[in-house]
């Protein structure tokens, strides 16, 4: 909250210096749709909520355009923007484009061509505004032939957090090395990362603190845990797209895929087996609960979403680790690191959205500006500060991101220097489809149900039959 | 008469009117899309028709929505028989005179003015591990491990607790209301002939309740063989499908993975299944209360 209201103040600050600049125009831009309310719905994340309280208010004092923002759970996100587009309801003027969702949206057509409507509209066309300026995270958001359907208004990359007071004590240290014979340090492989896992969880109940080894993603119920499987965990152990097929679409090895292969079954192997070194939560956590658990001091390392990762750095009203946050690649198979550098393989997720326009909305023009307001240079600094996200190029060179990223241990650093590194969702259009098909084995083998041998293979089943029903598969 | 009849039909057409929008046209055409398959995920997103019988074909076939359908038959039976014992109880505590009955009426009754997203909020948070005053009680004075994100049966046991604590009020408040209208002859005439207790309540009481009973079974069975709200907050239908119950199985099938045309054949076909459980449960009750006249 203080970091929003921090935000607030700088904000009016940026407010009254763009007023010499950009303002003249969107109040002259907006004056025609004066008294027009756009609704948008989105999933509640800080970078929401500054766009929610911060920026929205401050277009409405520049343009008379009210902008309700509606930010709301993941799921319920999903549901409301989708039945309204489907149904061509027209309630909402702008919805969030999570970057795993867009190939759905762009397949069944419901976005606005950004580009095109802009190129046709020459009077909506904000001074100042380029769609250059953004990172190559806005390509996620282009059809084949380069036009653009959402402005990127969040990106992180999923890191490697630790806990830099546990791994720097001295005590720690010793006797670590004298249990494994080697020094403690934060994970580059998955043997040291299970090590410092099961070594934590001990020290921890020994010294008679609340911590364990590691955090795990593992709700039984929600497809948080599916995504932390097939986003983070298996791409590091050099499992790709899921193991699909990208030719023939069949994700069993029998047929050509690698869903239930041995880089899998290791990977699937490896994070089950780190539920006894997690707090007891992980299987009823989500993302927002990886991130609470991480910020009470409740785990030592692990992988958490970098939406999550700067206010844990950074903000000691809700983070009790503030100071103590170390920020990291995560650990890698061998060939792993190579292989995502060349662009022939990833080692985690590119998170994050961007706000498009449906079909349906009433109020496209309207909603073009608000975007292209979003999209200001002049804002991305605050709103990376309030919500841990780039999305422009220059916002990694802006002092006040800077004096964040050092409190933060080089996260912004780290994303502008090895963001190459990560990827985003497979271009799958039955994305929703497929991945309900493959939660209840992970759900399952997360509860100890299924071995993660057994999982995977009827998961490789489940996801083939998805995609031979949906007419995919040669 | 004809004039009296025009006058009842305008009376009653704004009724019909919102009815057959709100719940006739939704019915058919849900009964029309299950017809079809159709994923507007597919490669082809239209509606493809392939025999009015392909998807129900298909449910007979599929032991997810069959476990689903036998785990929503198990929840309910449990749930019912649970709330209605204890309903009856309390219903019969509440007609004598106690200290503080009006207050414990009050507060008994709470849960019913709470919405179910908001009973599975209050439920997660009370039991959630590491957050959750129940599984730290449990563990530290009782040494059990409350975990239902890992076990199946706690999941399944946890949602049973949770029913019961939300609807066990709406069937005390209905079987009071009910116990408080009988009349009192046949109580005066039993106890004359030297009836006890149990036999005033097996001879005279239930017989007497049946009406009351019918109408609370009834709706409490169809409330539970449709619950969602709190199972998706709390559980989320986990672990693994240990609280899959049809209603959040259809959900899934629907808007996760865009099965519309197999979605709403699975609702019909789930809403007939409802339909034969009451039919069944209504003939044997109405068949036994005629037998005890």
């Amino acid at each position: 909250m203080r970091k929003i209201l921090f935000a607030l103040v700088a904000s009016i600050f940026s407010f009254s210096a763009m007023a010499g600049g950009h303002a003249d125009w969107f109040k002259e831009a907006g004056a025609p749709y004066k008294g027009t309310v756009l609704q948008g719905v989105a999933e509640n994340t800080p970078p929401g909520q500054f766009a929610g309280e911060v920026l929205a208010k401050e277009f409405e004092k520049l343009t008379g355009i009210k902008v309700q923002l509606e930010n709301t759970s993941w799921d319920q996100m999903y549901d409301k923007a989708i039945k309204d587009m489907e149904a061509n309801s027209g309630i909402y003027d702008f919805v969030y484009i999570e970057q795993d969702i867009v190939y759905d949206y762009l397949n069944r057509d419901f976005l606005v061509n950004i580009t095109e409507g802009l190129a046709n509209n020459p009077d909506l066309q904000a001074p100042g505004v380029s769609l250059d300026d953004f990172t190559t995270f806005i390509d996620y958001f282009k059809d084949g032939s380069g036009d653009v359907f959402g402005v990127p208004m969040e990106a992180f990359i999923k890191v490697y957090l630790y806990r830099k007071d546990l791994f720097e004590r001295a005590d720690a240290k010793a006797q670590f090395r004298a249990q494994y014979g080697y020094g403690l340090t934060p994970a580059t492989s998955f043997d040291q990362y299970r090590d410092n896992a099961e070594f934590f969880t001990h020290f921890c109940a020994a010294e008679g603190m609340e911590c364990w080894g590691t955090t795990v993603q593992g709700h039984t119920g929600h497809p948080a845990s599916t995504y932390e499987f097939l986003e983070s965990i298996a791409p590091s152990f050099g499992l790709y797209n899921w193991g699909v097929n990208m030719d023939s679409y069949q994700s069993c090895v029998e047929n050509g895929g690698q869903l239930n292969g041995g880089r899998a079954k290791a990977a699937l192997n490896f994070w089950t087996q780190l539920l006894p070194f997690a707090p007891p939560e992980a299987l009823q956590s989500t993302w927002s609960e990886v991130g609470s658990s991480f910020a009470a001091g409740r785990a030592a390392q692990g992988w958490v979403y970098g939406e999550n990762a700067a206010w844990i750095a950074t903000d000691a009203e809700k983070s009790a680790v503030v100071g103590n946050v170390g920020v990291m690649l995560p650990p890698t198979a061998p060939g792993v690191m190579t292989q995502a550098a060349s662009g022939n393989g990833y080692i985690g997720y590119y998170d994050g959205g961007a706000y498009g326009i449906p079909h349906s909305s009433k109020n496209k023009e309207a909603t073009m500006l608000w975007l292209q307001y979003v999209a200001l240079n002049e804002h991305q600094a605050d709103w990376a500060i309030a919500g841990g996200r780039i999305t422009h190029k220059d916002t990694y060179a802006d002092p006040k991101v800077m004096a964040v990223d050092e409190q933060a241990d080089g996260y912004f650093t780290l994303m502008r220097d090895t963001g190459f590194l990560y990827a985003g969702a497979p271009p799958f259009p039955f994305h929703g489809a497929g991945r309900g098909a493959i939660d209840p084995f992970i759900y399952s083998a997360l509860a100890g149900e299924m071995t993660p041998e057994e999982a995977l293979d009827g998961a490789c089943q489940a996801l083939d039959t998805v995609m031979a029903d949906l007419g995919y598969q040669n | 008469m004809l004039s009296k009849n025009k006058t009842g039909w305008l009376l009653l057409s704004p009724t019909i009117l919102i009815l057959g929008l709100a719940g006739l046209l939704p019915f058919i055409y849900v009964l029309y899309v299950g017809f079809f398959q159709w994923n507007p995920l597919a490669v082809d997103p239209s509606l493809q028709f392939e025999g009015f019988a392909s998807n129900y074909r298909r449910l007979i076939f599929d032991e997810v929505f069959l476990e689903s359908i036998w785990r929503s038959i198990k929840f309910s039976v449990v749930t019912l028989t649970i709330e209605l014992s204890l309903g009856f109880v309390l219903a019969l505590s509440l007609l004598s005179s106690f200290p503080l009955k009006s207050f414990f009426r009050s507060v008994h009754t709470l849960p019913l003015v709470i919405a179910p997203i908001v009973v599975g909020s209050i439920f997660k948070l009370f039991t959630v591990q590491g957050l959750g005053p129940l599984p730290h009680i449990l563990k530290d004075y009782f040494g059990y491990t409350l975990n239902y994100g890992l076990n199946a049966d706690q999941a399944f046991w946890m949602i049973v607790i949770m029913d019961v604590w939300h609807w066990t009020p709406f069937v005390t408040l209905t079987l009071l209301a009910g116990l408080s209208a009988l009349p009192q002859d046949p109580y005066e005439s039993a106890k004359i002939d030297g009836a006890n207790n149990f036999q005033i309540f097996t001879y005279i009481t239930i017989p007497m309740m049946v009406p009351v009973l019918i109408v609370v079974i009834f709706i409490r069975l169809m409330d539970s063989l449709k619950i969602v709200d709190e199972v998706w907050m709390l559980t989320g239908g986990g672990p693994g499908y240990a609280t899959r119950f049809t209603g959040i199985h259809i959900w899934k099938e629907v808007f996760e993975k865009r099965y519309y045309g197999l979605g709403s054949a699975m609702s019909i076909l789930y809403l007939y299944i409802t339909i034969v459980i009451c039919w069944v449960l209504y003939s044997v009750m109405v068949a036994r209360g005629k037998n005890e006249e």
